[in-house]
């Protein structure tokens, strides 16, 4: 092979992978413009410009920039999570925004760092399925994770969520190539990585959890006698990630640089006594313990297209069947199943994906884990499961070309043709699915509950954060008095200020958080908010909203006009 | 072959031929479920409309139910308060109502109405109307919430001997308390004191279903009753009625229990006790020999500790 082609097949997976993430990234900002900012957004603009201020006094001032008080000063804002994502919507907004104008707006700019970091799990995806799986199987693994409604929705905002399930694939995918590897520099990358997870988001601390049962069912016998000798086998990248790893996160948080142990100690404080938020869940509004265990897997199996949980449970399956089935002896020939040696690399490798999905979904086995996040908070599990479903697209490719070959003959099924038709079938239904659910993504139900209406028939919930005021900008600027005061409901000030800022909503509409004195009214449709709607009701004395967003038939948001007095003109 | 496909082909032979076929036609049927489900339930303008069969089939005073209950804001945008009066949407409950019109989609039906007698089906576009009768309407004489005006009723706080008029103001100073404050508290009102929730007065309380609920505010003080006291009203065989808290605030149940007693020119006829997790509760109380005359009605709303007792209800004789 010349050195060309050594080349260029060396580098074909890397671009592609490139190719995905950049295509992922270039589909989010393409589709950005009507997605209302979030809640959580609007807090998280106000850090990124609390701790872009400092990055600016770092290179004017560092002296001064690095004293506690000014540290304290710029990196208390939203100190209940960690900085990495919102340094770098600052550094975005920084650069990007203010320095070299690529983007007009500057929500976009904050958002654009997300998109890229979300962007990652869809790349890497594709690098891990292609390996374990091959190039189609790793194609079809990163697409049915962009084309996840969820994972698209999260995926525009300037949040944690998908961030945090892409750092944690990374993180994995790093640890997988150092056991695969050996060497230092697989190991050293998983340490850092490991602290930028760390320093993502608190989902962090649960990979450990992960990579030690990985490192126990792989090694089983073996790993308690070396025990028993003295010698202790931790993988070097355990080992990078136990030291390499909180020293990178440490470096990463300001916040934390000082009263390290009372910080970190409240950090992980807020976390593990979070407020209980309210969640409708079949007709019931969650609140408080117990939580219904069967939430997550609902949740799963009402957002995720049914394709994709499908090849999901396949590949699952003979992954089990593959690792274990061997075992079942005579049981096992009855049902097909002959005795065969376990490759110990595939073997880990699906170990280690499955152990992701259960460690993300571990803390709902518990009825005291809120579930007010919806599906973002198990997010993580979501690239393994599309990386499984992959190996399940693969079984059935495979099944079909057998069945084709068996019926017409070896030459009658093209495997380009079989691989592409097959391919494009899987794909479709996720595709369409998830590009109609925008901008409505968090009321996207998929058709095993019905769609939309189904999921409303059902009592799950609607939509959350009050990022919806985005989709109706249009109706506002057209239908709002000049001047006039609008009531945002659900929608965080930090949010609107940004959809103004950002020349999505009239400059002269006055938001407020008061209903009396407003003219307008928002309202957010949650089971538990009603009550808010009811204020507005007798407040103007009416009940008959004078617009609504609606999806596929399903009300989420509507418009309340305050009626004018008898007699008033205008 | 798949191009590094090598972990894959390690499986053993036979595996595949139980579980892989089937994720083929599943593909196409998914899409298509996609595209059924999202083009299902009607249309803003399909509900718009429906304005006028709606308008030729209700009469005065009929109830309008929409079925599945999530489609009602659309129902309230299309149809407009003329059908879809807020006095209808945030009832007491069905029982004075002697025919309801049931507008369904989705194949969907309002549970409240099951016992009612189906008197017509129609079938619009989407739409299914349905007339049902109720089997036993009861019959209203008087409902004391459309009376909460200086011309039928008067209200005063009670602390120890002292009486303290509550006056009418019909311009009150409007004020709402978003997600976690307070109800609406309504601009035409009995005021009972400086402190803003000291009034008796009519607002929208949210019940243990997030349902909306109309009623008369009436927030005890310390140490006594507030009395709402309504004048020359026809007495039935009993007075109806619910009392209840804005359910989001109270349904931990720490609040102190709060005492309703209801008088007939002046002579109790019963007390009902209210905890904050029985929601949104009704009670019946025989008029006994009042019952047929007009009398007075006092309604006395007293706690132990009025800390935060936000208490609200509805009452009507029949």
């Amino acid at each position: 092979m010349s050195g060309r082609r050594r080349f260029l097949s060396k580098a074909i997976d890397p671009l592609i992978a490139l190719l995905l993430g950049a295509g992922y990234v270039w589909l989010l900002l393409s589709t950005v413009k009507n997605l209302g900012y979030a809640r959580d957004e609007g807090f998280y603009f106000q850090a990124a410009k609390s701790y872009g201020a400092w990055f600016d006094l770092l290179t004017t001032h560092p002296r001064q920039a690095l004293e506690q008080i000014t540290v304290d000063r710029y990196w208390s804002a939203n100190h209940e999570h960690p900085a990495l994502m919102k340094s770098l919507f600052a550094l975005s907004h920084k650069y990007l925004y203010r320095h070299w104008h690529w983007f007009p707006e500057e929500g976009t700019s904050m958002r654009f760092a997300g998109m890229v970091v979300s962007s990652l799990a869809v790349s890497t995806t594709y690098l891990w399925g292609q390996k374990a799986i091959g190039r189609l199987g790793g194609l079809v693994a990163a697409v049915l994770l962009a084309m996840m409604p969820r994972v698209f929705f999260h995926s525009h905002l300037d949040c944690f969520d998908m961030p945090v399930a892409a750092m944690w694939l990374v993180t994995t995918y790093a640890y997988w190539r150092s056991l695969e590897h050996g060497g230092w520099a697989w190991p050293i990358a998983t340490g850092i990585l490991y602290g930028l997870l760390l320093d993502t988001k608190h989902n962090s601390w649960l990979l450990p959890f992960a990579l030690i049962a990985h490192l126990v069912i792989t090694r089983g016998g073996k790993l308690w006698r070396d025990l028993r000798a003295g010698r202790i086998p931790v993988p070097s990248a355990l080992f990078a990630m136990a030291t390499i790893g909180p020293a990178v996160f440490y470096m990463g948080w300001p916040w934390i640089w000082h009263d390290t142990g009372k910080r970190l100690a409240a950090y992980v404080a807020f976390h593990m006594g979070h407020v209980y938020y309210n969640m409708e869940f079949l007709g019931h509004t969650y609140w408080k313990p117990p939580m219904p265990l069967g939430y997550p897997w609902l949740m799963t199996l009402a957002t995720v297209p049914g394709i994709t949980l499908l090849l999901f449970g396949v590949g699952l399956v003979a992954s089990l069947l593959y690792a274990y089935g061997g075992k079942l002896g005579e049981l096992g020939r009855r049902i097909g199943i002959e005795p065969h040696a376990r490759d110990p690399r595939r073997y880990s490798n699906d170990v280690l994906w499955a152990l992701s999905i259960l460690i993300s979904y571990a803390p709902w086995l518990s009825h005291h884990t809120p579930i007010f996040g919806g599906t973002k908070h198990w997010i993580t599990a979501y690239p393994f499961m599309c990386l499984f479903a992959a190996r399940g697209f693969s079984l059935t490719l495979d099944r079909l070309r057998a069945l084709g070959r068996a019926r017409f003959g070896p030459g009658f099924v093209r495997t380009r043709a079989t691989e592409v038709v097959l391919g494009a079938s899987v794909l479709a239904a996720p595709i369409a699915i998830t590009l109609h659910s925008h901008p409505w993504g968090l009321s996207a139900y998929t058709p095993l509950v019905g769609g939309a209406p189904g999921a409303a028939t059902l009592g799950l919930n609607r939509t959350f954060w009050g990022y919806t005021t985005g989709a109706e900008a249009g109706y506002l600027d057209q239908h709002v008095p000049r001047n006039g005061s609008l009531f945002l409901h659900d929608t965080a000030m930090q949010s609107w200020d940004m959809l103004r800022a950002d020349g999505r909503v009239r400059s002269d509409i006055r938001p407020t958080l008061n209903i009396e004195a407003s003219g307008t009214a928002l309202y957010h449709h949650e089971p538990h908010m009603e009550r808010v709607e009811y204020q507005v009701w007798v407040d103007y004395g009416t009940d008959a909203p004078v617009h609504m967003g609606v999806y596929d038939g399903v009300p989420v948001i509507w418009i309340f006009a305050r009626p004018l007095p008898a007699g008033g003109g205008g | 072959m798949i191009p590094g496909a090598e972990l894959w082909q390690a499986r053993p032979r036979c595996l595949p031929r139980a579980i892989s076929g089937w994720p083929c036609p599943f593909c196409l049927a998914e899409l298509a479920g996609h595209f059924y489900f999202a083009g299902r339930a009607p249309r803003l303008s399909d509900w718009q409309a429906q304005k006028t069969t709606l308008a030729g089939l209700k009469r005065h005073g009929e109830l309008v139910v929409v079925a599945p209950h999530w489609a009602d804001p659309l129902a309230r945008l299309a149809f407009g308060r003329g059908l879809l009066p807020m006095r209808d949407e945030a009832r007491p409950d069905d029982t004075a109502y002697r025919r309801a019109i049931e507008v369904g989609i989705l194949g969907q039906h309002a549970p409240e109405l099951s016992g009612w007698r189906t008197v017509e089906e129609k079938h619009v576009g989407r739409f299914l109307y349905r007339v049902l009768d109720n089997p036993a309407p009861a019959k209203v004489l008087y409902d004391f919430v459309d009376h909460v005006d200086p011309g039928h009723a008067d209200a005063y706080q009670q602390q120890g001997t002292t009486r303290r008029t509550c006056p009418w103001n019909a311009h009150a100073r409007r004020s709402d308390g978003g997600l976690a404050g307070h109800v609406a508290f309504p601009s035409r009102r009995f005021e009972c004191g400086r402190r803003d929730s000291m009034f008796v007065g009519v607002t929208i309380i949210d019940d243990q279903d997030y349902r909306p609920r109309r009623c008369i505010w009436a927030h005890p003080p310390a140490g006594g009753p507030t009395v709402v006291v309504f004048r020359n009203v026809p007495v039935g065989r009993t007075v109806h009625g619910y009392g209840g808290l804005s359910w989001l605030l109270t349904r931990d149940g720490a609040g102190t229990p709060i005492e309703l007693t209801v008088k007939i020119d002046g002579q109790s006829i019963g007390r009902v006790v209210h905890r904050d997790q029985q929601g949104w509760k009704g009670f019946d109380l025989p008029a006994g020999a009042h019952a047929g005359h007009t009398a007075d009605v006092q309604f006395e709303v007293r706690s132990d500790n009025p800390d935060q007792r936000d208490f609200c209800f509805y009452a009507d004789t029949r």
